[in-house]
């Protein structure tokens, strides 16, 4: 509203800069050209006197100026007097009384409706930093704790706010490091620990690195019951192909855990896909009930079809339509399990065709290959 | 709101001056005083009004509100407040609003001091100003907008260009554009006078301080950016005849010439038709200058704009401004009436030899800067005028007008004694001579040209003083009357002679600072020393450094005279973080008017790095020249007297050589 | 002298001057302005030994060396030919491997194109423009448009 008041204001400023001139009634001394030229030449006269009396000017010169001076003041004359005087017209006046009071505002209103942006507020940095929490989005305050922990890198209780927001902002590197802060500001914690590695993880595919399993090891060093970190260590296992010992964390982990809790049922996956699939399944991700059911029934070679199958449907599916950088990375890594590299290399070299002119998807496909030993083209 | 509030101003700006191009100017011609009367309150108006749109972006830089698009991509919230200040004009977009709001500060301040103008040429004036105005606003609006927003903004900036950050860089633009902008008055003037087929008096009068305004500010402004490519770019050199440059250049030297004739015209009442052609041409090298600038055919740092769009739509305005002005001039001069005679040698006949000159020059600079472009145009070669083209026309039309320039002042009106003149300036022409000599005997016959050089800056700067001296009849009426005299003479006749005492200065440094320079260019290790005129720079070493948004490598030399310490300098080169953008700052030491100089190149992985020394005599003067005279012009402004100039009385020549009429 | 004579004399003088600026340029144009060539034309061409021409393209990658006294010798090429180019002086900050770069000087008789000037401008993007064009006349150019922001 007081932005429409302002405006609105400034509009009658503009116009009644034109109106009050327009309708001011006093008559102007004809001060025409005419005449100013006339005052400039007697103007021209007296300096001359003066400039005679301080002695810059010898008589002589001062005599033959002022002979100069009147000549033109006497032509200036001649030519002035037949000027006509000047006069207002009505319908001039009208016309342009309607100009200021029509056209200006129609003019500006109108083009400032094409290229404003009247709705739009301002936003200086600061208010937007220091407005209420609850008006701000996530976007704003995680760049109000950077801030801050730019100023105040050794903040440890500012790292460990900001790791878990970026976590669920998916950005789990971003994560992990900021676990890694706090960590070393205020010392290891077994819940930061955890998160740390999961976020380090998430960040790797789901492949549990040398880093993050050192991170889970802490944790369950530090508390011996913690079920994610186990959890976690149990996966690490089955991903390097230490089936026993994986199905071995899996029972211990499982051994009087409350059925109702949501990682049961993952755990309870994880233990049958070890004791009867391959760890290729959980590298492909995504197998229904009933086919890893079906799997547990077929001989070995039949199941080795199978898995082929869903790779090479994949496959099929990626080459013909494309997919996520997600989907790639699940088809490289079901080649690499099943030995065979050079259709991973393969599959590689075509994931970063399509992401060619995308660096943050290629990137993503590269970090996923390199874990897994290969080099992109 | 606020931003919107700045937009919706620029916006109402424009309308009003769509309005302004129309009233007054029907007035004018119709006669009507209350259509007239328009003008000058709408002028202020006007400014206001782009003021407070300037004032809004000025704030949302300094606030950092990444909404608006131009802040968003020209600035960071890290960036030291001076450039938040600085960075407004540092991009397409708010320079060329700091353009427009300096365009209608002229208006309005025709506006408020114009009282004393006929209403009807002041009317038609600043309805010319108020077509410039609307033409370069539509720009802004059509193609520039600095205020559009952004719904979603990031929350920062994408930071101003590192080069742009730079104290010199903020001051140059501002003064350069009052120098460029400022010429639209005198243009708009013509324009009007054209318009009303009436050149008087009263239009010589004002044309001149407008004129002599613009004029040393475009002076102060070609220096200051001749100062910061000299200690920036590290080559050591103060000007490159770049296209950019000279695009600057040429409205200074077509204004030095306006300023030249409007004198004839303002005392003498000659040359009228001259005079308004040399005012249109002025300002259509400013323009042309902003096109060439501004529309990406020059590719330099000063070109921010690449859209195609924004140049096809400067050319429209350049081509619309000077062909309708030119037309305006073909069809109106006939009809002005001209003006007094002069015998060829007078001081009108030096002052007409003195627009001669520079109109050369002026075509010479033209065409050295356009030739390639109009070439690669039409026939797709490329070629480059570089320094030697120049360096072969400038130079041989300089140097008769500098002999020439002592003349002018001591020559009179109508009908000049040459001989007379030449009397009176014995004195300098001995000094000169002298100078000449000396340096001869300093530096023997291995350069020829630079004595002369020499002998002919000290001919125009001792020219200037022997002007004023013999003008006061210092030594027939004694010193103390003298004194009297010199303090009691118009402000005009000591622009002159400090303005002329200027370019002696200048040229002074351009003579000595080109010709004697000394040069090393080396590979030096920790420990080297390199001797040049007699200092010893020893290289102690390299290490980095961490400043506030870059890292530099910087040399630390200590300076010694005769194994005795002089001073140490740290000459560096730095890259800016946020665009990983390399520059060189050099290390100078200045040595009374002379200047030690050094740069570093390269590093050679060993501690070594290239280095280069350089020493500079006299370099100073070159920039102080131009503060001179730009002096000189403010001197001849605050004289408010009127001006008339008469011959002397043929009758007393032989006797009184010396009174002229003062200015 | 007459009303006449006068201005004979004005409109004669100012014939002069004109007259004069007007040779010097012409002059000047016909000596003093540079040609800008691409390492093709100079291979393909026969550029006369002496002839002060512009050599215009990218530093090639590797080709750089040092010597002492801040001589450096390099190669520029346009992907199809390249120069071999000394140079005695600091390089611009800019100048780079891979990068655009500018040369002004002439040609050896050993075919080795000495250098008095190097440019290579303020803008990390900026490619001069000349060598915009010979990188596009070759095939080589991808990227938007060469120019500083």
């Amino acid at each position: 509203m007081v932005f429409w008041i302002l405006i609105a204001v400034m509009t009658g400023v503009a116009a009644l800069s034109v109106l009050v001139p327009l309708s001011r009634t006093k008559r102007f001394p004809a001060a025409s050209a005419a005449n100013a030229d006339e005052e400039v030449y007697r103007d021209q006269l007296a300096a001359i006197d003066s400039e005679l009396e301080r002695g810059l000017i010898d008589p002589g010169a001062a005599e033959a100026a002022r002979t100069e001076v009147a000549r033109r003041l006497l032509a200036a004359h001649d030519k002035n007097s037949g000027t006509p005087e000047a006069r207002s017209e009505g319908a001039r006046l009208k016309l342009a009384q309607a100009l200021a009071l029509l056209a200006l505002p129609v003019m500006a209103l109108g083009i400032y409706f094409t290229l404003g942006a009247p709705d739009v507020p301002d936003q200086p940095l600061t208010t937007r930093l220091n407005a209420p929490a609850e008006e701000q989005s996530v976007d704003i305050l995680v760049a109000r704790v950077e801030r801050h922990l730019a100023d105040n890198p050794e903040d440890g209780q500012g790292w460990s706010v900001i790791a878990p927001v970026y976590l669920t902002l998916g950005q789990p590197q971003a994560s992990a490091r900021a676990y890694a802060n706090a960590i070393r500001i205020l010392g290891p914690r077994p819940d930061w620990l955890t998160d740390m590695g999961e976020a380090m993880t998430m960040a790797n595919q789901g492949l549990v690195s040398a880093d993050a399993r050192q991170a889970f090891e802490q944790a369950v060093e530090m508390e011996p019951d913690a079920v994610k970190p186990r959890f976690f260590l149990a996966i690490a296992l089955g991903q390097e192909g230490k089936k026993d010992s994986a199905i071995k964390a899996w029972e211990a982990l499982l051994e009087g855990a409350d059925e109702t809790e949501a990682w049961v049922q993952a755990a309870r996956q994880q233990l049958a896909e070890l004791n009867g699939g391959s760890p290729l399944v959980a590298a492909l991700g995504g197998p229904s009930t009933e086919d890893i059911a079906a799997a547990q029934d077929m001989d070995a070679a039949d199941r080795q079809q199978m898995i082929s199958g869903m790779v090479s449907g994949l496959a099929e599916r990626l080459e013909a339509d494309g997919g996520s950088p997600e989907e790639w990375n699940r088809l490289i890594r079901a080649y690499m399990v099943l030995g065979e590299k050079q259709k991973a290399e393969t599959a590689l070299a075509d994931a970063q065709a399509a992401y060619a002119d995308k660096p943050e998807q290629l990137s993503l496909i590269k970090d996923a290959a390199s874990q897994l030993g290969l080099t992109g083209s | 709101m606020l931003v919107e509030f700045g937009h919706y101003a620029l916006v109402l700006a424009f309308a009003l001056t769509l309005v302004q191009s129309v009233l007054p100017l029907w007035g004018a011609l119709s006669g009507d005083q209350r259509l007239m009367a328009v003008a000058p309150p709408a002028s202020v108006t006007i400014f206001m009004l782009v003021l407070a749109s300037f004032t809004v972006l000025t704030i949302a830089y300094v606030t950092s509100d990444f909404s608006v698009l131009n802040v968003l991509e020209n600035s960071h919230s890290a960036k030291p407040m001076l450039y938040k200040f600085t960075g407004v004009w540092g991009n397409h977009e708010g320079s060329m609003l700091l353009w427009v709001l300096i365009l209608v500060f002229f208006g309005a301040l025709v506006g408020i001091f114009g009282r004393n103008l006929p209403a009807d040429l002041r009317a038609a004036t600043l309805a010319v100003q108020a077509w410039v105005s609307a033409g370069f606003l539509l720009f802004l609006l059509a193609t520039s907008n600095p205020f559009e927003r952004v719904l979603n903004p990031p929350l920062e900036g994408a930071d101003l260009n590192p080069i742009l950050q730079d104290i010199g860089l903020a001051i140059h633009p501002p003064l350069l554009y009052v120098g460029y902008v400022g010429f639209s008055i005198t243009f708009s003037f013509a324009v009007a006078a054209l318009i009303l087929g009436r050149l008087d008096a009263a239009w010589a009068r004002w044309v001149r301080p407008w004129t002599l305004l613009a004029w040393s500010f475009l002076t102060l402004g070609i220096a200051m950016g001749s100062y910061w490519a000299y200690y920036e770019l590290g080559w050591g050199g103060w000007w490159f005849w770049d296209p950019v440059e000279n695009a600057s250049f040429m409205p200074w030297l077509a204004g030095t010439a306006l300023l030249h004739s409007a004198i004839v015209m303002e005392k003498r009442e000659a040359l009228k038709v001259w005079t308004v052609l040399l005012a249109i041409f002025t300002f259509s090298l400013s323009l042309l200058g902003t096109f060439l600038v501004r529309s990406g055919v020059l590719t330099s740092v000063h070109a921010f704009a690449t859209d195609p769009a924004r140049g096809v739509f400067i050319l429209a305005l350049l081509c619309i401004f000077i062909g309708g002005s030119l037309s305006l001039y073909a069809w109106r001069a006939p009809m002005l009436k001209q003006g007094g005679l002069f015998a060829p040698i007078s001081r009108e006949g030096g002052l007409v030899l003195n627009n001669l000159f520079l109109t050369a020059a002026t075509a010479a600079v033209f065409v050295g800067t356009l030739y390639p472009l109009v070439l690669d145009a039409i026939t797709g070669e490329k070629i480059s005028v570089g320094a030697p083209f120049f360096n072969l026309t400038f130079g041989p039309l300089m140097i008769p007008l500098l002999i020439a320039v002592p003349f002018g002042p001591v020559l009179s009106w109508k009908r000049g004694d040459l001989l007379a003149a030449t009397q009176r300036l014995y004195a300098a022409l001995g000094l000169a001579l002298l100078m000449t000599l000396f340096t001869f005997w300093l530096w023997g016959m291995e350069k020829v040209l630079a004595p002369l050089g020499v002998g002919l800056a000290v001919w125009v700067m001792a020219g200037a003083i022997a002007e004023i001296v013999t003008r006061v009849k210092f030594f027939e009426i004694g010193a103390k009357r003298g004194f009297a005299r010199l303090l009691g003479l118009p402000g005009s006749a000591w622009g002159t002679t400090i303005a002329h005492f200027g370019i002696g200065v200048t040229v002074l440094g351009i003579v000595t600072a080109s010709a004697f320079q000394e040069e090393r260019i080396t590979t030096m290790r920790p420990g080297d020393t390199v001797n040049l005129v007699g200092y010893e720079v020893t290289f102690d070493g390299a290490a980095p450094r961490q400043g506030p948004n870059y890292t530099e490598e910087v040399g630390h030399f200590t300076i010694r005279k005769a194994g005795a310490y002089v001073t140490e300098l740290d000459p560096s080169k730095r890259v800016y973080t946020a665009r990983q953008m390399p520059t060189t700052e050099a290390g100078i030491h200045t040595i009374g008017f002379s200047q030690l100089y050094l740069s570093l190149g390269e590093s050679r992985g060993d501690g070594a790095v290239d280095v280069r020394v350089y020493f500079k005599p006299l370099i100073t003067l070159i920039w102080i020249g131009s503060v001179i005279m730009a002096l000189g012009a403010a001197f001849s402004m605050a004289d408010r007297r009127l001006r008339i100039g008469a011959p002397k009385p043929a009758a007393k020549r032989k006797v009184a050589p010396a009174a002229v009429p003062a200015e | 002298m007459t009303r006449k004579q006068r201005r004979l004399t004005l409109i004669g003088s100012a014939g002069a001057v004109l007259a004069v600026a007007l040779g010097l340029i012409l002059f000047a144009l016909n000596d003093q302005i540079v040609f800008f060539q691409s390492p093709t034309d100079i291979t393909q061409s026969t550029v006369p030994t002496g002839q002060r021409i512009r050599l215009g393209g990218l530093v090639e990658e590797g080709s750089v060396i040092r010597s002492d006294n801040a001589e450096v010798s390099f190669r520029v090429t346009d992907m199809a030919n390249a120069v071999a180019v000394t140079y005695k002086g600091i390089l611009p900050d800019l100048f780079r491997e891979g990068q655009g770069v500018v040369t002004e000087g002439v040609i050896g008789s050993d075919g080795v194109f000495v250098a008095d000037s190097v440019l290579a401008k303020h803008d990390e993007n900026y490619v001069p423009k000349e060598v915009a064009e010979a990188l596009k006349a070759q095939g080589h150019w991808q990227g938007g448009e060469g120019e500083a922001q």
